[in-house]
Order: C-alpha cells, then sequence, then structure tokens
C-alpha cells in the first residue's frame, strides 16, 4: 500500500512534460517492437498496393513509388532508426564515459591534452562530425551507427569529465584515497554509482540527437540504404514524388519528430534536475 | 600611499589595452592550435577508409590502370608511413594547398573558396532570421516567465529542436515552391536564398529563443534590476534599458555556437535546395569518395568555425571588460 502512495506522488511530482515525453516514447518503442505483428503488409514487398496511392482504408499511410505499404515501411524504418539510436548512445557513452573518466582521475597532463582534444571536438556540431567520417568509412547502416557513435562521445566526455570531477571533490573520495583504494576500485565501487543515474539522463539527451543525425546521413544517401525502410531514406526516396504524392514526405518525418520530441521532453526536464553546473539555464 | 587621480587613470587605460590585446594573442593561439588539430585528424582519416582508399576512389573509373593507382598514392603521400603523409598533409594544408580533386582534377582550395561566398551568404541570412525570431520570442517568455507566454514559446522552441531541418526545408519547399508558386524550388539566385535561410532560421530560433530567456531571467534577478523598479522607472524602461543590454552580452558568446550549428545543419539544406555551397560541393565528394576533397572541406569548414568563435570571444571582450581579466 505504501509503496503505491509513494509512486503516485513521484509522479505527480514529476514535470508534466516527463510523463508526456515518457508516453510517447513507450509508445515509439512499442510500436517499433511490435511491428512486425502491427504492419499490415511486409514493407519490402512491392505492389502491395497501387503505386503512389493517397492513403486509404486499405493503406493507411498510402503506397510509395513502388506500391509498397507506407504504413508497414514506416513501422519496420522505426526498429532501424530506434536500433541505431541505441546502439550509437551506448557505444558512445561507454567510450566517452571511459574518456571523461579518464579525464577526470588521471594525472595533469593526460587530463589537459583529453580536455583540450575533446573541447576542439566538442565546438563542432556532432551531424558534421558523424558526416565526416562516413565520408571515410563509406556509406552503410553499420558505418553510420558507428560514425554516429564516435560523434556522441566528445559530449558524453564532456559531461562525464564535470559529473566526476564535482565527485571527485567531495571528501569521501579523499577518505577512500587515503585509505589506500586504487584508481580503478575507486571508479567503479565509489564514483560511477553516484554518477550513474546522471549519464544515463544525459543518455537520452544524445538519443534525440543520433535519430536525428542518422535521418540525415540516410537522407543524403550516406546512411542506411534503400530499399531498407529507414525513415530518412524513405524521405530522401519520397522527395522526387513531392508534388505527386506528399504523403511519402509527411508521414516518416511525423515519426522522426514525435520520437526526437519525446526523447528531448524527457531529457531536457530531467537535465536540471541532475546537472548541478546547468541549474537554471537552458 | 594612493597615487595621483591622473596617474591612475592612465595606468587603468594601459591596463585595459594590454589585457584585451593579451586576450586576443590567447584566443588566436588557441584558434591556430585547434585548426591544427583538425588538420592532423583530417589528414588520419584517410587511413580508417576500410581496405585501400585509392581503390575505393578509383572503383568508379575507367582509368584505373596500375600504373595510374601508384601514381595517385604517390600523390597523396600513402606509400609513406602514417606520421610522414600526416606531417606532409599538415605541410601542404598550412602553405594553402589542399590537394587535387580526384573527380575533377582541379585544386581543392579553389573549388572550395569559389563556393565560400555561397555558404557564407546563406549562413548569415539564415543566423539573422534566427535571432531576430529567437531573441523576442525568448525575451517574452522571460518577461512573462511562468505564465501562458512563456510556455507556449518553451513548446516552440522544444518543437524546434525536435524537427529536422532538411524536413521542415521539404515542407516549406511543398508549400511555398510547388503549391503556391512564391518562390523558385531551387538554384543560386537572391530570390533562391528565401527558403534554405527561413528553413535555417526557424530550425535554429528555437535554439537563441531558449538561451535569451534564460540569459535574461538571470539578469532579471539582479539587485540592480530591483533598484531600478524601487526608483520608480516604468517597466520597459527597466527592461529594454537595464535588463535587455547585459542579456544580450551573454546571448553574443551563444551565436557562435549557433552559427557552428546551423552551418552544419546547412549541409543538409544545401543540398534539399541545391544551393551551390561547400556543402552540397562536401556530399557530392563524399557519394563520389572524392577525398582530397572531403578533407579539403573539413579543413576549410572547421577553420570557418574557429574563426566565428574566436571573433565573437573576442567581441566579448570588447563587450564587457570582465572577460579579460580571465
Amino acid at each position: 500500500m505504501t509503496s503505491t502512495t509513494v509512486t503516485a506522488a513521484t509522479l505527480r511530482s514529476l514535470p508534466f512534460t516527463v510523463i508526456l515525453g515518457t508516453g510517447l516514447a513507450l509508445l515509439i518503442i512499442a510500436a517499433a517492437l511490435l511491428a512486425p505483428y502491427l504492419a499490415p503488409f511486409d514493407p519490402m514487398r512491392m505492389a502491395a498496393g497501387p503505386r503512389l496511392a493517397a492513403p486509404s482504408a486499405a493503406h493507411l499511410f498510402g503506397t510509395d513509388e513502388f506500391g509498397r505499404d507506407l504504413l508497414s515501411r514506416v513501422l519496420m524504418g522505426g526498429r532501424l532508426s530506434l536500433g541505431i539510436g541505441v546502439a550509437a548512445v551506448v557505444s558512445g557513452l561507454a567510450i566517452g564515459g571511459l574518456l571523461g573518466l579518464l579525464a577526470a582521475f588521471s594525472g595533469r597532463l593526460v587530463q589537459a591534452v583529453l580536455l583540450r582534444v575533446i573541447d576542439v571536438l566538442y565546438s563542432f556540431p556532432d551531424t558534421l562530425i558523424a558526416l565526416a567520417l562516413v565520408a571515410f568509412l563509406g556509406p552503410g547502416i553499420e558505418n553510420a551507427t558507428l560514425a554516429i557513435a564516435i560523434s556522441l562521445v566528445p559530449f558524453y566526455a564532456r559531461v562525464t569529465y564535470g559529473l566526476a570531477a564535482a565527485e571527485r571533490a567531495k571528501p569521501y573520495i579523499e577518505a577512500a584515497q587515503l585509505a589506500g583504494v586504487r584508481p580503478g576500485r575507486l571508479v567503479r565501487v565509489h564514483v560511477m554509482p553516484n554518477i550513474g543515474q546522471s549519464l544515463i539522463v544525459m543518455g537520452t539527451l544524445g538519443f534525440s540527437s543520433a535519430i536525428l543525425s542518422a535521418a540525415g546521413l540516410s537522407f543524403l544517401g550516406l546512411g542506411v540504404q534503400p530499399p531498407s525502410p529507414e525513415w530518412g531514406a524513405i524521405l530522401a526516396s519520397g522527395r522526387n514524388y513531392i508534388t505527386k504524392a506528399p504523403w511519402i514526405l509527411l508521414f516518416p518525418g511525423v515519426a522522426i519528430c514525435l520520437t526526437v520530441l519525446s526523447f528531448n521532453l524527457i531529457g531536457d526536464s530531467l537535465r536540471d534536475l541532475v546537472d548541478p553546473r546547468r541549474k537554471g539555464r537552458p | 600611499m594612493q597615487l595621483p587621480l591622473r596617474r591612475k587613470v592612465e595606468r587603468d587605460f594601459w591596463e585595459n589595452r594590454l589585457l584585451m590585446l593579451f586576450l586576443i594573442l590567447k584566443r588566436a593561439l588557441v584558434a591556430f592550435l585547434t585548426v591544427l588539430v583538425v588538420i592532423v585528424l583530417s589528414g588520419v582519416l584517410i587511413h580508417v577508409v576500410p581496405g585501400d582508399p585509392v581503390t575505393a576512389m578509383m572503383a568508379q573509373s575507367v582509368t584505373a590502370t596500375p600504373e595510374a593507382m601508384a601514381e595517385m598514392r604517390a600523390r597523396l603521400g600513402l606509400d609513406l608511413p602514417v606520421w610522414q603523409q600526416v606531417g606532409l598533409y599538415a605541410w601542404h594544408v598550412l602553405q594553402g594547398d589542399l590537394g587535387t580533386s580526384i573527380r575533377s582534377s582541379e585544386s581543392v582550395a579553389q573549388l572550395l573558396l569559389q563556393r565560400l561566398p555561397n555558404t557564407f551568404s546563406l549562413a548569415v541570412s539564415g543566423l539573422v532570421i534566427a535571432l531576430a525570431i529567437g531573441i523576442p520570442l525568448g525575451f517574452l517568455a522571460a518577461v512573462n516567465r511562468g505564465r501562458l507566454a512563456d510556455t507556449a514559446v518553451m513548446v516552440i522552441a522544444v518543437l524546434g529542436v525536435s524537427i529536422p531541418a532538411f524536413w521542415l526545408g521539404l515542407i516549406l519547399m511543398q508549400v511555398f515552391s510547388l503549391k503556391l508558386g512564391w518562390l523558385p524550388v531551387a538554384g543560386s539566385g537572391w530570390r533562391n536564398i528565401i527558403l534554405p535561410a527561413f528553413t535555417l532560421g526557424l530550425t535554429y530560433c528555437a535554439l537563441v529563443a531558449r538561451m535569451t530567456r534564460s540569459a535574461l531571467i538571470e539578469v532579471l534577478a539582479e539587485d540592480y534590476i530591483r533598484t531600478a523598479r524601487a526608483r520608480g522607472l516604468r517597466e520597459r524602461q527597466v527592461l529594454l534599458v537595464h535588463a535587455l543590454r547585459p542579456a544580450l552580452i551573454s546571448i553574443v558568446t551563444v551565436v557562435g555556437l549557433v552559427f557552428a550549428y546551423l552551418l552544419g545543419g546547412q549541409v543538409i539544406i544545401e543540398n534539399v535546395f541545391s544551393w551551390n555551397g561547400i556543402g552540397r560541393l562536401a556530399v557530392q565528394a563524399m557519394l563520389e569518395r572524392d577525398y582530397p576533397m572531403i578533407q579539403g572541406f573539413i579543413v576549410v569548414f572547421a577553420t570557418s568555425v574557429v574563426i566565428v568563435s574566436m571573433l565573437i570571444d573576442i567581441l566579448y571582450g570588447f563587450l564587457d571588460p570582465r572577460m579579460r581579466q580571465k
């Protein structure tokens, strides 16, 4: 009984935007996970209906230039987009987190060099870093994911460094150091549990940026390649039918917007709670 | 012992000049080092190409004889050890030589420089629109903090950062060019700049609005605002004279950041509207695997971002004396 009251109270104290964002995000994730069951057609099946047909009862989102069912493609595309986002965020957070911790708990020289390089990379928009990397790695879903992951590293490294440096200044860390706890164990046992939660919140902020980068790369033909139904890739091919079949542009675009919006709503509201340096800032 | 007033004023005058000069030199050094890091990174990048970069580049070419490939390898310095090749590349770039485009056999530096004015005119137009919309919106939100206007602006702001710029561009194109026929679809004339500039402006005004709002909220909490109100000044005067000016100074610092993000988003927007800037050139080069061209783009682009942020830091030093002390 007590536990339910506590949850209800906690829920009420959360900003409305977090609840809205979480609800929306859960809905989108569920749609992506259940896509094979929800999709009325095989997303790759050509001539599932007439070519470039407007939305109707048979094809709720209409069809594309090959007569493929757009609803099925957008649903299955969600799996690709979210999958790229999750993979990129997890690996970006792992690498960036390690670099940030390294910078916070190493000697002055290593720290100065690391922070400088991270700052240099951070001054460039992440979409651009991803674009530059894909240019050399070559197009494709794996390379795009890798490039987006690396593009998020400077952000995560900076955030982790900020959190870890604030933690390092606390007396209990000094006490642990004096007690002879080695740096590796210090980070694992003492620092990580204290900053882990904040890092996860920051992860959601990188997620929306990853989704946008993935869509942008695929739109330019440098990410997921057709006929895979990634949202950006659908937009790229739909672009040629902008007058005849605007719905090809409408639905994948709305899907991107809603996904990014939901994670922005969650991340923005939670960020103020976890980041001591950003209190009261945008 | 106190200095005579005149000598004190004179000393402060020179101290200020000296601090300003010091700030400029420091920022210029940091900018140079940053560009150097980027040059080295873009030199290294060609080695992350899976397999052999020369094979990848020549894959679409009919003249891919072993001799031609060996010649290209030598020209790009790929037959040298990595550190030598990167050093050689950096040495050439510092002398203004960005190499030769594989596709067009023209100088990369020249191709990029030709398009730079187009890119800058679009970026500046986008920035002006973003500021012209974003600053008043942020102002409105901060003044009405917690009320309906604030909520509305914040909703617009979060929507703004959630809509992909290229999708917004396509929608604007569909409505204003194709449906209404008011503006051309693509090209590089003066009428053509309107849609891409508004796409960028509308996308990034959200960022400006949020930053303006928080800067102004911070200023409005200051003691001197309370004093100004207590002195019975009209609210209009308090807001426009006492609050807005210091808030604008701190907004100057974020303009550099917004500009960098705007330039990044512009790479895709140039492709949506076939705007003849370096972003379009770069994506073309990426699809054709023209590596010297891509490297050149990275260097030129990064240098632009670095120079703009340097200029803004220096400007900030002029506007806010506290910055010089740091």
